[in-house]
């Protein structure tokens, strides 16, 4: 692939950058945010409604990503939802990933040893303390390695949005490979890319665990 | 008789089928230090943990300075569960000290300490930290106020333990084995901190395996068994003068290895 | 929609359904044979073996998917070699799942107690009975919950050799909701063909802990 080819296309290789940043982020603040709340509800104590959440859950996580895209984006428009590519591909993320966060707070609600609440409740906290001030921030801890993990694959998850025409590197580049009949090289780059791209927010997530559980005991730690 | 600070009247509790408690009268008065002894699975730490309603209880009655808690009494004689702002209230006059510390990972001791005395008692910022810096003091942790427990020694947990349950100057202080998970060598900081409490008036109703503390610092030892109470009294009575087979057959393994 | 579309639709999806297990299955054996081997080549202790080893597993861990099928397919076709679209499918999933498990089997054998290992040095076992008979049979165990939830990831991803062609369910649904007009329809079909799919595979996992566990304290 010659250097004049890739200048030429540097514009739009770029835009796609951009728009995979933007998918990947604004996917990923939904998928946070409804994950999260599902795992509050869930602690309620209502039957049908943690059977609806899991459900939804099920849904989600055991059917492919690009199916509930095709759901969203050509089947939208029959109950009324005439989304962009973009739209589509955002909310789908965001929906896909929320199922998973949504697990992995779960998780991390269960991993606050008992012992803490017990004394929070001893000392005469009320629900609302015993919550905010005692379990969410052990828990957040706890579920960190999980997110990470999840923010990693979302970013490959990326990819899928090319075949419902969201103009990210994907999309971008197989343009650029049909124009300039320069497939392998293309799709060659788009794996080194990648492969950087993952490797580098492994170790900064690696680095930012460890700087977040400075305070517990290095056996703690280790686990 | 004066209202003892607390009495336990006839408590019962099964977990599922099996009998946990049978029937338990006990009543600790007013700067008592009572020892609940025993072996494993007698019953100890669940009796001390109906005490605050960490554990709920079947049947009789279990009264702070006279008042009942985790039930209130209805008009037509029958109970209900208390309400949850009153047993809030009434908790936060009883300390407690547990076995494996729990002290709050995410927060400095000083923060530990102080995090109950501005949630629960409403102190501002600064008080709560002035009043937890000098109860750190009196259990001789000043200089650790700003360390995290992950890095403290089990003996030094404990012992913000202890102050954290102190700073709510509650009116009497329950303590479930609080030795029992520290390696020996520290738990002699913790014992010590406690005979201080108890030689400072403290109300104090102690689960625990160390019978020399007991001895020496206990007014009254009351022995459990199979959820019933074997034998009660001083230590001496206990100790030496007890006629009840279990109470011996417990103590001849502490005999073998100490004197007290 | 008429019922004779409804029956010919599933009739379809089906068959599809049919692909795509094979499809998975395929690759996911294919994944078994290369994590295997990609595990010991890590844990060799040979220099080299290790760093391909964990090139491996990093770059097919790294790539997404679905530039990995792209990439054989046009890889293969630049040398001239013109790949069948299931050769490109199954080798794409094989490859990508292979990293998965070999970092799972990996995982799983360190977390056999060393103590073991050490006792049966201690005793006089030779290295092959070592692994043959204390260290793999516990690593299989121990790694059957990771590895059921990496078939589940490989069932979801095999949607994507749609892209190279192979008629599985996300294809054939695109085909439906094509030439039927009806893409909610189609989709949730196939949403729910996959569901099935991953329902049997998780009983399957239920049995297989069950049948491994029979005999071990946890």
């Amino acid at each position: 692939m010659s250097f004049e080819v890739l200048w030429r296309y540097a514009p739009s290789l770029l835009s796609g950058f951009a728009v995979t940043i933007l998918c990947w982020l604004g996917g990923s603040a939904l998928g946070l945010a409804v994950g999260f709340a599902i795992a509050l509800l869930y602690r309620l104590p209502f039957a049908p409604l943690r059977w609806l959440l899991r459900v939804y859950i099920e849904i989600l996580r055991g059917t492919p990503f690009l199916v509930q895209l095709f759901l969203l984006y050509s089947g939208g428009p029959f109950i009324g939802l005439r989304l962009e590519a973009t739209t589509a591909g955002v909310l789908g993320l965001g929906l896909y990933s929320s199922a998973y966060f949504a697990e992995a707070f779960r998780a991390g609600f269960s991993a606050v040893p008992r012992g803490q609440i017990e004394a929070a409740t001893s000392i005469g906290m009320n629900s609302f303390d015993i919550l905010w001030r005692i379990a969410l921030p052990t828990m957040l801890v706890a579920t960190l390695p999980a997110i990470v993990n999840l923010l990693i694959v979302l970013s490959k998850e990326t990819v899928i949005l090319s075949i419902i025409t969201v103009p990210e590197l994907m999309y971008q580049m197989q343009t650029m490979a049909a124009e300039t009949f320069t497939a392998f090289n293309a799709i060659f780059a788009m794996a080194i890319f990648y492969w950087l791209l993952v490797e580098t927010v492994s170790r900064l997530g690696y680095r930012l665990e460890r700087r977040v559980t400075a305070y517990l005991s290095p056996e703690a730690r280790a686990s | 008789m004066s209202a003892a600070m607390i009495e336990l009247s006839a408590v019962s509790k099964s977990f599922g089928a099996a009998p946990v408690l049978r029937a338990v009268d006990l009543a600790v008065g007013k700067s008592e230090v009572v020892c609940l002894i025993g072996p494993s699975g007698s019953g100890k730490s669940t009796l001390l943990r109906c005490v605050n309603f960490l554990e709920s209880y079947d049947s009789g009655e279990i009264r702070i300075e006279g008042r009942l808690i985790g039930y209130e009494d209805r008009p037509d004689g029958t109970r209900r569960l208390m309400r949850q702002r009153a047993l809030r209230e009434m908790r936060c006059e009883i300390g407690m000290v547990f076995q494996h510390f729990n002290l709050w990972p995410h927060m400095s001791a000083l923060q530990n300490v102080a995090e109950p005395l501005r949630r629960v008692r409403g102190l501002s910022a600064p008080a709560a930290a002035e009043r937890a810096k000098q109860v750190l003091a009196r259990v001789g942790l000043a200089d650790k106020a700003a360390s995290y427990p992950g890095h403290l020694s089990g003996g030094q947990q404990q012992r913000v333990a202890i102050a954290r349950a102190l700073a709510m100057q509650p009116r009497l202080m329950l303590f479930d084995e609080p030795t029992s998970a520290l390696d020996p060598e520290l738990v002699g900081e913790v014992l010590e901190v406690m005979r201080s409490l108890a030689s400072e008036g403290m109300t104090m109703l102690i689960v625990t395996h160390e019978m020399g503390f007991a001895a020496k610092v206990a007014d009254r030892i009351a022995f459990l068994d199979g959820g019933r109470i074997v034998e009660s009294g001083p230590p001496r009575q206990v100790f030496h003068e007890s006629q009840e087979p279990r109470v011996r057959q417990f103590l001849q393994t502490y005999h073998d290895r100490n004197s007290f | 929609m008429q019922p004779q579309v409804i029956a010919h639709s599933l009739a379809y999806l089906t068959l599809a359904a049919g692909m795509t297990i094979y499809v998975s299955v395929a690759g996911i054996v294919l994944g078994m044979g290369l994590g295997f081997a990609v595990c010991l080549a890590r844990v060799s202790g040979n220099p080299v073996l290790t760093r391909a080893g964990a090139f491996y597993v990093s770059f097919f861990r790294g790539v997404p998917v679905l530039v990995q099928l792209l990439f054989i397919y046009y890889f293969l076709a630049e040398f001239g070699i013109d790949v069948p679209a299931m050769a490109a499918a199954i080798g794409g999933l094989g490859l990508a799942s292979g990293a998965f498990q070999a970092e799972i089997l990996r995982g799983a054998l360190n977390a056999v107690p060393r103590g073991q290992a050490e006792a049966a040095t201690a005793v006089g076992f030779s290295r092959i009975d070592i692994w043959r008979r204390i260290l793999l049979p516990q690593a299989l165990r121990i790694s059957v919950p990771p590895l059921i939830n990496e078939f589940t990831l490989l069932l979801k991803a095999s949607s994507l050799v749609s892209v190279v062609g192979i008629a599985e369910l996300t294809r054939v649904s695109m085909n439906i909701a094509s030439s039927t007009y009806r893409p909610l329809e189609a989709y949730a079909g196939a949403g729910l063909f996959y569901l099935a799919i991953n329902l049997c595979l998780a009983g399957l996992g239920i049995l297989a802990e069950r049948r491994l566990s029979a005999g071990s304290a946890r």
